[in-house]
């Protein structure tokens, strides 16, 4: 299994799948031209060009209030709605122009380990949800040649900055303010547990529960009491503290540089310091260490074949398809956990020059999420981001709200056990939505402020999109070729929906032109089933 | 128009399911134009029929402290800071005590905040079923409620109860029989044929294709859609045969297109409601919605409403006693929204089509933890409601809380089966014939008696 699809195999589809897949996709140009690199300098070649890390960090900062070193929460609860908007916007700014598989990622980590902005609190809501957001960009960024940035976080406590592994990213997100603060860690003291964390670090993070896609030993009710135990008295520092008054002794009793505000530490007076095990039938660390703090935990959950497993199945649907088998997941988790070591793109480069990855059962098998569809329609479109009113208005009617996930588990899967992302509120939303930007149609949004703050909102430049010489009625058939290959590109009409198509064209472009034309066609093809799925 | 489907051609002839090409003769394999077209020539009647609202508290509500054994010594002992008692106004049920497993009777109280639901008790319109659950309690959210929502616990669920209910028992149903009142749909809809005659969505108002007005395209733009995605094709129905995934997104679009409508006009009929008197959160509106369709008479007989926040590891009360706090705050709005709606019902005259469930994905532990909140247990208490509800009764036995206490890690043990329950409203509310229970649950438990819970 998994191995390497033949360079004779090579097309043009399986070019723009992984494109897709691996990204949003690309204009026919680029599409084309990315097959063409396949083809002359191999598909290794290809893939390896989706995994480079280009980020440029100082092109998306954070807000000015964000960065103020006083209170970047807010004063007030009358600018908490604007700070909620700008981060929406700013998340969705990270996922346009972020380089394609880092922005997926980031969409993948944002899910795996969802947090909840209400629960943060309103203290901690704002510098925990960037801090947050910030830390899973980097993991999905990659390790950065020469940049080696310090975690949130008290240095000392986390492993070194190394970026995009899954294990450490999971202890990274065990000392973020934002999961702390959204599972209750900072309340779990020895004798005296919250369980919250511990639970869902098993269910959620690492090691998952059902036969599905593993017949493992599930862990045990006492497992979660052990890893709730092992994870006792992580605190967070307040932010308005002065930084003199951030200094505190560590363990070896030397005054240390202040803390950044909103920093996690580890208060060792209730910290549950006992040996503890067994663990999931581990009586020590894989490496023969006493299991006594969550790390330990981290360490011997990453050693089971279940956790390899469950990840491997997590990122396999999220890439790939939605029911792989268990001999597929299996032989993915051996290449997470025994070839990689967790680190994440390397695994997708196995991943993407898979056999499997192109198979019937994997091209046009997904229905977009509610990112995927976002990001893809503006890409495609080529438009900038609406207001930040309009963006959360799309969101909340597309079921995505990225600062309010609808539970700790994050938003439903495409096809998932009952769950989709096509509520038929969603559905008809996405029927609809396209409109904004073809025809500036801003009926679609639920307030009349979102509708008036999108006043000035440019034009799509439709000289790209359908180019004037393809507009003449006799052009017709390459005008919908150009468009399809750019909206649905593996995918074909059927030919009741191209004379439909053909006779709107051509009436609207007798009445009121033949730009007209051209944006009610590509609303209509925006509007189609077919471009839900990629 | 009349914008129903036929649920029996959509069940009994497949054409909507994945296999209706292999095992139907093509002469029999209606198109879906043929479908909708017959659809429309049905004579609209609108719904008067029995209604179940499925009022699902999310992220398991603690129901100790929401149906409080405040004489209790365990419960007293296991929560110091969070229990409820006789100081805080709590709501004593004195006309009768809760029958115990212990076989001793345990005097029961509602939470002060649960003001409409004392009132209903008194009024013979509420019932409480204590010690509902399962076997082996799951205490994982998402498996739980996979459960609660399939009706199949323990098990790979690839369905819902109310889809299967709908696939069994629903014939020549309209498109909008269930409706969901959210982003995101429920599970307990899932149909097993490919798709069920029910709806999900958040805003009426954007349950419609809209237009810029100005250039008067409204009607157009849906005559368009219902013919590019094969509604209006006579040999080209437009359900994928090669692909699974948009042969999903195809139905889904087809369900959207015959079912706005019906919203619309349901929306239309209904107008203003008479209640004047609504709170305003997220669950009220809701509910609002709920009381308009069934004012306008939409063709609906399951409802289904959420409300989330019940996961209350922390700050459950605050730390300046339990009349404040997360569930203090919870509780107050679920009263609020469905008291106004039960006074939309009595207003309406629909109260005695009525009957609320409410349920969670479970219970909490009976001890509470240390941030002032409680973490995840097993079984809970439900509450029925509805005028024609054989209410000011309790059905299932409370806990035995010292028992727990020992064995089940302080998690209540369950004495009903929440199936039990599901088959209780079915049978005893819906009219659905005892023959059809093991379709409708195919994994019964073994005690499976339904309970009478309507008068």
């Amino acid at each position: 299994m998994l191995n390497p699809l033949p360079q004779e195999s090579w097309s043009r589809r399986n070019a723009t799948h992984l494109l897709q897949r691996a990204g949003y996709g690309g204009s026919p140009e680029e599409q084309e031209a990315f097959y063409q690199l396949g083809k002359e300098q191999g598909i290794e070649v290809a893939v390896d060009s989706l995994l480079e890390t280009s980020e440029d960090w100082s092109s998306l900062p954070w807000p000015d209030w964000m960065q103020s070193e006083v209170d970047p929460n807010g004063e007030t609860f009358g600018n908490q709605g604007v700070r909620r908007r700008e981060y929406v916007r700013w998340y969705f700014k990270l996922l346009l122009r972020s380089q394609p598989l880092a922005s997926k990622l980031l969409k993948f980590f944002i899910d795996h380990f969802a947090v909840d902005s209400q629960t943060i609190g309103q203290y901690y809501r704002w510098i925990g949800m960037f801090r947050y957001t910030e830390t899973l960009r980097r993991h999905a960024a990659g390790d950065l040649a020469g940049e080696d940035i310090p975690f949130e976080g008290d240095e000392r406590l986390v492993a070194p900055g190394h970026y995009g592994n899954f294990k450490t990213l999971v202890n990274h997100v065990s000392w973020s303010v934002g999961m702390i603060r959204t599972l209750d860690l900072y309340r779990s003291n020895r004798g005296n547990v919250n369980e919250n964390f511990g639970r869902e670090l098993l269910e959620l993070f690492a090691m998952g529960i059902g036969g599905e896609y593993s017949d493992d030993p599930e862990y045990s009710e006492e497992d979660v009491a052990v890893a709730a135990d092992a994870f006792t008295g992580r605190k967070v520092y307040g932010f308005r503290y002065f930084p003199d008054e951030n200094r505190y002794n560590n363990p070896a009793g030397d005054q240390n540089p202040p803390l950044p505000p909103a920093s996690v530490w580890q208060n060792r007076g209730s910290q549950d310091r006992n040996t503890k095990g067994p663990f999931y039938g581990y009586e020590t660390t894989p490496e023969g260490n006493p299991i006594i703090d969550g790390d330990d935990i981290i360490d011997v959950i990453f050693d089971t074949d279940r956790c390899a497993k469950h990840l491997s199945w997590k990122l396999w649907r999220y890439f790939a398809s939605p029911k792989p088998s268990k001999e597929l997941v299996a032989a993915l988790a051996s290449k997470l956990r025994d070839d990689h070591g967790y680190e994440i793109r390397p695994f997708l480069r196995d991943l993407f020059l898979s056999e499997e990855f192109y198979d019937e059962s994997v091209v046009n098998a997904q229905i977009k999420d509610a990112g995927d569809y976002f990001v893809c329609l503006a890409n495609q479109l080529g438009v900038t981001l609406p207001t930040r009113d309009a963006m959360e208005d799309v969101m909340q009617q597309l079921g995505y709200e990225v600062h309010l996930p609808p539970s700790i588990a994050g938003w439903p899967e495409p096809e998932g056990p009952g769950n989709t992302w096509l509520a038929t509120g969603a559905m008809v939303f996405r029927m609809n939505m396209p409109s904004v930007f073809t025809h500036h149609n801003y009926e679609v949004f639920t307030t009349g402020r979102t509708r008036g703050s999108m006043d000035d909102f440019p034009d799509v430049d439709w000289n790209v999109i359908a180019p004037k010489e393809l507009r003449r009625i006799e052009k017709f058939p390459l005008l919908l070729e150009n468009l399809r290959q750019r909206f649905i590109p593996n995918r074909e009409l059927r030919k009741s929906q191209v004379r439909t198509l053909l006779d709107r064209y051509s009436s609207v472009s007798d009445e009121l032109g033949e730009l007209e034309g051209v944006r009610e066609l590509a609303r209509l093809i925006l509007a189609l089933p077919e471009y839900q799925t990629h | 128009m009349n914008t129903k489907l036929n649920r029996r051609d959509f069940v009994s002839k497949s054409i909507w399911g994945a296999t209706a090409s292999v095992t139907l003769p093509g002469f029999i394999q209606q198109t879906l134009f043929n479908l909708d077209a017959r659809a429309q020539s049905l004579p609209s009647q609108g719904g008067d029929g029995p209604i179940i609202l499925l009022m699902e508290m999310a992220g398991g509500n603690d129901t100790l402290n929401t149906l409080i054994p405040y004489t209790n010594s365990i419960y007293r002992g296991a929560r110091p800071e969070i229990r409820l008692g006789t100081e805080h106004n709590i709501l004593q049920i004195t006309d009768q005590d809760g029958p115990s497993v212990t076989g001793e009777n345990e005097p029961l109280a509602l939470h002060p905040n649960l003001t409409r639901f004392k009132e209903m008790w008194d009024d013979g319109e509420l019932g409480i079923i204590n010690g509902v659950g399962y076997p082996n309690p799951n205490l994982s959210h998402f498996k739980s409620f996979d459960y609660w929502h399939s009706a199949e616990p323990n098990g790979m669920p690839k369905d819902g109860w109310i889809g299967r209910y709908l696939d069994n028992q629903c014939d020549g149903c309209g498109a909008t029989t269930g409706i969901y009142i959210n982003r995101r749909p429920t599970f307990a809809f899932k149909s097993n044929a490919a798709t069920s005659p029910s709806v999900t969505f958040q805003n009426p108002q954007f349950f419609n294709w809209r237009d810029k007005q100005i250039l008067g395209r409204e009607k157009s733009l849906e005559g368009l859609y219902r013919n590019l995605i094969g509604l209006d094709h006579e040999t080209d129905d437009g359900v994928s045969e090669e692909n699974d995934t948009l042969a999903y997104v195809q139905r889904s679009a087809h369900s959207a297109m015959i079912s706005t409508e019906s919203v619309q006009l349901a929306m239309e009929r209904g107008g203003n409601l008479i209640n004047p008197d609504w709170p305003s959160n997220g669950l009220a509106n809701s509910l609002k919605v709920i009381a308009q369709l069934i004012k306008g008479r939409s063709d609906t007989s399951v409802y289904y409403a959420r409300q989330g926040g019940y996961d209350t590891h922390n700050n459950q009360v605050l730390e300046d006693g339990p009349l404040s706090g997360r569930h203090f705050d919870l509780l107050q709005t679920l009263n609020g929204a469905l008291g106004a709606f039960v006074d939309e019902m009595k207003a309406q005259g629909n109260w005695d089509r009525v009957v609320i469930l409410t349920f969670s994905e479970f219970g909490r532990k009976v001890i509470q933890n240390g941030s002032y909140g409680t973490d995840h247990g097993a079984a809970e208490t439900l509450f029925l409601m509805g005028g024609q509800v054989a209410g000011n009764q309790y059905y299932g036995l409370y806990p035995d809380l010292a028992e727990d206490a020992r064995v089940s890690r302080n998690s209540m043990q369950y004495n009903v089966d929440f199936r039990t329950v599901y088959r209780s409203v079915l049978e005893k509310w819906m009219g659905v014939p005892p023959s059809a229970m093991s379709a409708i649950f195919p994994s019964p438990p073994r005690d499976f008696q339904p309970l009478d819970i309507i008068r």
